[in-house]
């Protein structure tokens, strides 16, 4: 349709854009290279500075998105060539196979219970969390749909016990599988919807204009940074959240990676990744300090005799009620720490960790020993960008974030007449920027369409 | 349709072998066929199939039903499929029933096949027991024109107004000072990552548009003066130089942006034309005159950062870039800046480099020490202790600027009270959800965008009302606004008109009339039964959660065994999703629970839990949101507070308070529903197998 909007990434940003174009009467495209819509936020535990549960707030969106008469979502899907034209923009897309009839799956879940092989995973795989090879993203994914890993289908996962991949016949010249046991269940369920002979399909659309909604990345320490890689206890803030996560790979225990045993003393090391080194982050990515905060508080909540000590740098309470959630930590008993630590160390015995550090206030050495180190890692951009940025002819800054016309004259808009931006596509924010914006870009979206709609 | 016999169709969805392997759905299905009014009872393979969706329509229609249960899945995940198909069968969508039997049933008594189809068959003849008794129900509409209101003539309300008039639609502007641009007006500069700006230039710029467009009016010297009436339907008195004039308007964007804050607690009583705030100083700098300072010391987080005010958001920034202003104004000044943290974003960075090659100096102050102002001799002292470097410093500065914060615009008490809005301490307005609504208030028409919100750069600025244009633009380019069919119905035989009803609704959605006689605005009402569980005289009724129809389905559950049973109230959007969570993830509990849906834990009467105490429940569990999520504002906590009611309540009519439990659960934890059942079976000492 030309009097179509083309959403590039499904997270709040995104989701948010299509909801409000498509009530405002426009058709949306909301598209994602995953197999689901949802984003970065589907996988969080709670928000700050409400403690809000993520999917609690995000799931109601996205069985909106799914049942928007106007917003046709397409998911595993890439932005492969843009053509512009007098109207707006001609876009060849490729959505690539799942391997599963959409008409077809109901997201049962007999297909994964039958398949062989676990791997770790995406997410989750650092802190124990594992896939089948035929998967649903998450339980509350949209659409609710399972995805085969395209690995399993083209034979690359024989030796770690995948059924599919021996076989010399052609899929589509035999349906009658007798090898892949996702098939047999499927069939056996009475449903048929496992199409391994699927390929990828090309898509052409006509739309009026384009929101770029790509997202954010977190940062992945070097190996050794503050003992990560090395030691089994130190990880990412993002591997954090998913272990206080009731539906993580743990139901919510907030236990550690060596042991399985529950954390008694957690210490956060902020600014991960920060400096004006080659490799490392030169900007402040604005919501690790309340990440932090949350994660805390949330760590108190599980269990009050948690010790939780966090080392700063320049604390970020930017936003509203920001500072009394920050206040609201400190106020269980965090111990906020204003130096950078030198280094973690890992007790070999106990897999603890040790945290060397000069003690601010008395100019001393001291070492801290805690049970799990979080590294406050901080947001990149998406690796999209660069395809994004060449299939768009947009440009982006020196960061790799993109790069608008003018920030105060033109926000929100690309070099491209008709292409706009919103959430992390711009640089670091929180989910209500996100929301903020995507209206934003929304607004400008939908004016193009004045004219022709 | 009245008159017309009740003929339920009961489809029993076997969902392959994930509700077959465990329920026996032949044996449900036999069954359902058998319960009152029913007329057809069928099992289906896969009823979201489109091949059985079909066959659905056509057995609607050759067995004139006209009340039909679907007994599947969960409805979060499947109810607008069904409610389609029904719709499309010719049928009022309202007079569909959905029973969980998949994840309230089947995946969870995975081990307890006998248990489970009875479970299955009790809930299935509570869906009957309620659907019998539906009515229709219809998507209620108000209409929406395309006038729409702005407070504030300041960049975000210029912004915001640009854009909506854009569309073809009308706008006024109302702002209280003489000319547009508000607190603009005020700075010397600004910069983000690509380059300085004048501010002047971009309020002229904006300003100049506002005037040249068409669609919008400009009202100065105005305030606002009288609010009545609802989304699409305003009726506002504005008031000019003492002349009142009324206007009609359909949507309201408010933007009235913030002020400079005087400093509070410290330095407050300093009274010296030497210490300015950083607005004082900014309009020196717009004047390009400073005289002849030669030493000044910034100050930052005066009065914020403490225990009762937060961060004021923006002043490390103004800090940086005013200090960097007075150098290049006076190039020989000495300029130290005493901050606490550094909060500073991506294109400040740049200034604070900038501001180090001038040899700007940063020392940074411990938040319990706060640098002492001091005069003797007619001159400044300022003395601080830098805690990095950990050494004192005395300086004698002939200027000091405070970096203040800030605080709502001073009508804020005025329009919050006119438009039924709600404000923070500070004065700045308060959001329908600080994350996922940030544009929009609690009732429906009226938007926030800027500053009025909270302190934030031009830049974000921008953003929100661009954002809040479009959130206002939605209903007039529609034309309407809609809201579902589940909404509060007033019989007004038995209101004794003492307005709770119209206080404690989240949305504005009750008016009282000249009599005091509550009127529901359908169109904004959310559904959420508050109103009716609360009134005292149940004149209150919710469309497709009617009293009767709880009533029906609590004594359907109840009719067998009722000492083993716990009649669960589960909210449809956490609480439930908790459930489903249980359900995917195969958390086996206990099936002595029969779980009723409500849209939200508020609606949930104590008459309900009497009720099903009388007809001899062993334990009734009410399960809402987590706190503070609540779909509907603070519906949980509304069912909190009356749940503490309940307890007195069922103490005094005889029954064990104890046996009422309730459950705030995420829609994310599943373990938590699960052990709240294992709890509860635990502790009300029931039996798991024979029922």
């Amino acid at each position: 349709m030309s009097d179509s909007i083309l959403i590039i990434g499904g997270g709040i940003a995104g989701i948010n854009a299509a909801l409000n174009a498509a009530d405002y009467g426009c058709h949306v495209y909301l598209m994602d290279d995953t197999p689901s819509i949802g984003g970065m936020m589907a996988r969080l535990d709670k928000t700050f500075p409400t403690n809000d549960c993520s999917i609690c707030i995000e799931a109601p969106k996205m069985y909106e998105v799914d049942n928007h008469p106007n917003i046709e979502i397409l998911t595993n899907t890439e932005l492969r060539k843009v053509k512009k034209t007098d109207q707006g923009f001609n876009v060849k897309l490729v959505q690539k196979a799942r391997f599963i009839d959409p008409e077809k799956c109901t997201g049962c879940g007999a297909c994964i219970e039958a398949c062989p092989v676990s791997i770790p995973d995406e997410m989750d795989g650092k802190i124990g969390g594992t896939r089948k090879l035929v998967y649903l993203p998450f339980p509350q994914a949209i659409p609710n749909i399972v995805a085969i890993d395209p690995d399993c289908r083209y034979g690359n996962m024989r030796e770690q016990g995948a059924c599919v991949g021996g076989c010399v016949v052609d899929c589509s010249q035999c349906r009658e599988c007798p090898i892949a046991l996702c098939v047999k269940a499927c069939i056996e369920e009475g449903k048929d919807a496992v199409r391994l002979w699927q390929s990828n399909k090309n898509l052409k659309l006509n739309v009026r204009a384009i929101i770029v909604a790509a997202g954010l990345m977190s940062y992945e320490p070097e190996p050794g940074m503050f003992g990560y890689g090395d030691c089994q206890n130190v990880i990412t803030n993002l591997e954090f959240e998913r272990l206080m996560n009731a539906g993580g790979p743990t139901n919510g225990e907030i236990i550690r990676p060596s042991d399985q045993r529950h954390v008694k003393r957690i210490a956060w090391v902020q600014c991960v990744g920060r400096g004006n080194k080659e490799g490392l982050l030169p900007y402040c990515s604005k919501v690790c300090c309340m990440i932090a905060a949350k994660q805390m508080i949330i760590s108190k909540e599980h269990d009050p005799s948690v010790e939780t000590l966090i080392f700063y740098n320049n604390l970020k309470a930017y936003g509203k009620d920001f500072w009394a959630f920050h206040q609201k930590a400190k106020s269980l008993g965090v111990r906020y720490i204003n130096t950078r630590p030198w280094d973690v160390f890992e007790d070999p015995e106990t897999r603890n960790l040790k945290i060397p550090y000069v003690n601010p206030e008395t100019g001393q050495y001291v070492e801290e020993e805690v049970d799990l180190v979080v590294l406050s890692t901080g947001l990149i951009p998406s690796d999209r960008n660069p395809r994004l940025a060449k299939s768009l002819a947009i440009e982006q800054d020196h960061l790799g974030f993109f790069k608008e016309q003018d920030p105060l004259l033109a926000p929100l808009e690309s070099g491209v007449d008709g292409v706009y931006f919103c959430g992390g596509s711009l640089g670091p924010l929180d989910i209500s920027e996100s929301v903020a914006q995507a209206a934003a870009a929304s607004m400008k979206a939908v004016l193009r369409m004045k004219d022709g709609s | 349709m009245n008159d017309e016999a009740i003929r339920v169709g009961v489809f029993v969805c076997n969902c392959g072998s994930n509700i077959a392997g465990v329920v026996n759905v032949p044996e449900v299905t036999e069954y359902a066929g058998t319960l009152p009014d029913v007329a057809l009872a069928d099992e289906g393979r896969w009823s979201c199939s489109s091949d059985y969706i079909e066959k659905m329509k056509e057995l609607i229609h050759e067995h004139a039903l006209n009340r039909v249960v679907i007994a599947s899945c969960t409805p979060r995940t499947h109810e607008p499929l069904f409610k389609r198909a029904v719709r499309e069968a010719g049928l009022n969508p309202y007079l569909l029933e959905f029973v969980s039997i998949r994840e309230q049933v089947s995946w969870v008594h995975m081990n307890q096949p006998e248990i489970a189809t009875q479970k299955a068959k009790d809930l299935i003849k509570m869906g009957v027991a309620k659907a019998r008794l539906l009515e229709e129900g219809e998507e209620i509409r108000l209409p929406v024109h395309t006038e729409c209101l702005v407070l504030g003539g300041g960049m975000a309300g210029m912004t915001t107004a640009l854009h909506v008039a854009d569309q073809g639609f009308h706008v006024i502007i109302v702002e209280r000072e003489a000319r547009l641009g508000g607190l603009l007006n005020r700075i010397s500069g600004i910069r983000t990552d690509q380059r300085p700006y004048d501010p002047q230039e971009l309020v002229k710029a904006k300003a100049d548009a506002v005037d040249a467009h068409p669609c919008i009016s400009v009202y100065t010297h105005t305030q606002l003066q009288a609010v009545e009436g609802y989304i699409g339907n305003f009726k506002v008195t504005l008031l000019a130089n003492g002349d009142e004039q009324t206007v009609n308007v359909s949507t309201v964007i408010v933007a009235t942006g913030m002020r400079e804050r005087a400093p509070i607690g410290i330095y407050e009583e300093i009274d010296d034309p030497r210490v300015i705030t950083q607005l004082a100083l900014e309009e020196r700098l717009l004047q390009q005159d400073l005289g002849e300072v030669q030493d000044v010391v910034f100050i930052n987080c005066v009065g914020s950062r403490n225990a009762s005010r937060g961060c004021c958001n923006i002043g490390c920034g103004i800090a940086v870039k005013n200090a960097l202003a007075v150098k290049t104004l006076n190039p020989e000044a000495t300029v130290t800046v005493l901050h606490r943290d550094l909060s500073l974003v991506k294109e400040e960075k740049k200034d604070l480099k900038a501001a180090m090659d001038q040899e700007i100096r940063f020392l940074r102050f411990s938040e319990d020490r706060y640098p002492v102002i001091t005069r003797a001799d007619g001159g400044l002292e300022v003395s601080t202790r830098d805690i990095i470097l950990d050494r004192d410093f005395e300086i004698h500065p002939d200027l000091i600027v405070l970096t203040t914060g800030f605080e709502g615009d001073k009508s804020v008490e005025q329009t919050k009270g006119l438009l039924k809005l709600s404000a923070n301490q500070d004065g700045f307005f308060q959001e329908a959800h600080v994350k996922l609504g940030p544009l929009d208030f609690a009732s429906d028409g009226i938007h926030l965008c800027g500053c009025a919100r909270s302190p934030k750069s031009l830049r974000e600025t921008l953003d929100e009302a661009t954002g809040a244009a479009m959130r206002a633009s939605i209903p007039m380019k529609k034309g309407y606004v809609e809201a579902e069919g589940i909404v509060a119905d007033i019989d007004l035989t038995d209101c004794k008109r003492c307005g709770l009803c119209a206080k404690m609704c989240p949305y504005n959605a009750i008016e009282l009339d000249d009599e005091k006689a509550p009127q529901v605005i359908k169109a904004l009402c959310k559904g959420c039964g508050l109103c009716a569980a609360d009134c005292p005289t149940e004149s209150i009724t919710i469309v497709h959660y009617s009293d009767p129809q709880i009533f029906a389905q609590i004594e359907a559950a109840l009719e067998e065994n009722p000492e083993q049973k716990i009649v669960a109230f589960v909210c449809h959007w956490c609480a439930l999703g908790g459930v489903d969570m249980a359900g995917v993830s195969r958390l086996q509990y206990p099936a002595n629970a029969r779980l009723i849906r409500v849209m939200c834990s508020a609606r949930v009467s104590i008459k309900m839990i009497q009720h099903a105490f009388e007809l001899g429940a062993a334990g009734v569990l009410v399960a809402g949101c987590e706190f503070p999520t609540c779909h509907y504002i603070e519906g949980n906590y509304a069912a909190e507070k009356r749940l503490k009611r309940t307890r007195k309540r069922l103490a005094k009519a005889g029954y064990d308070p104890d046996r009422l439990w309730n459950v705030w659960c995420s829609a994310a934890d599943g373990p938590k529903f699960a052990r709240t059942m294992r709890d509860m079976v635990k502790n009300l000492e029931l039996d798991r197998e024979s029922f």
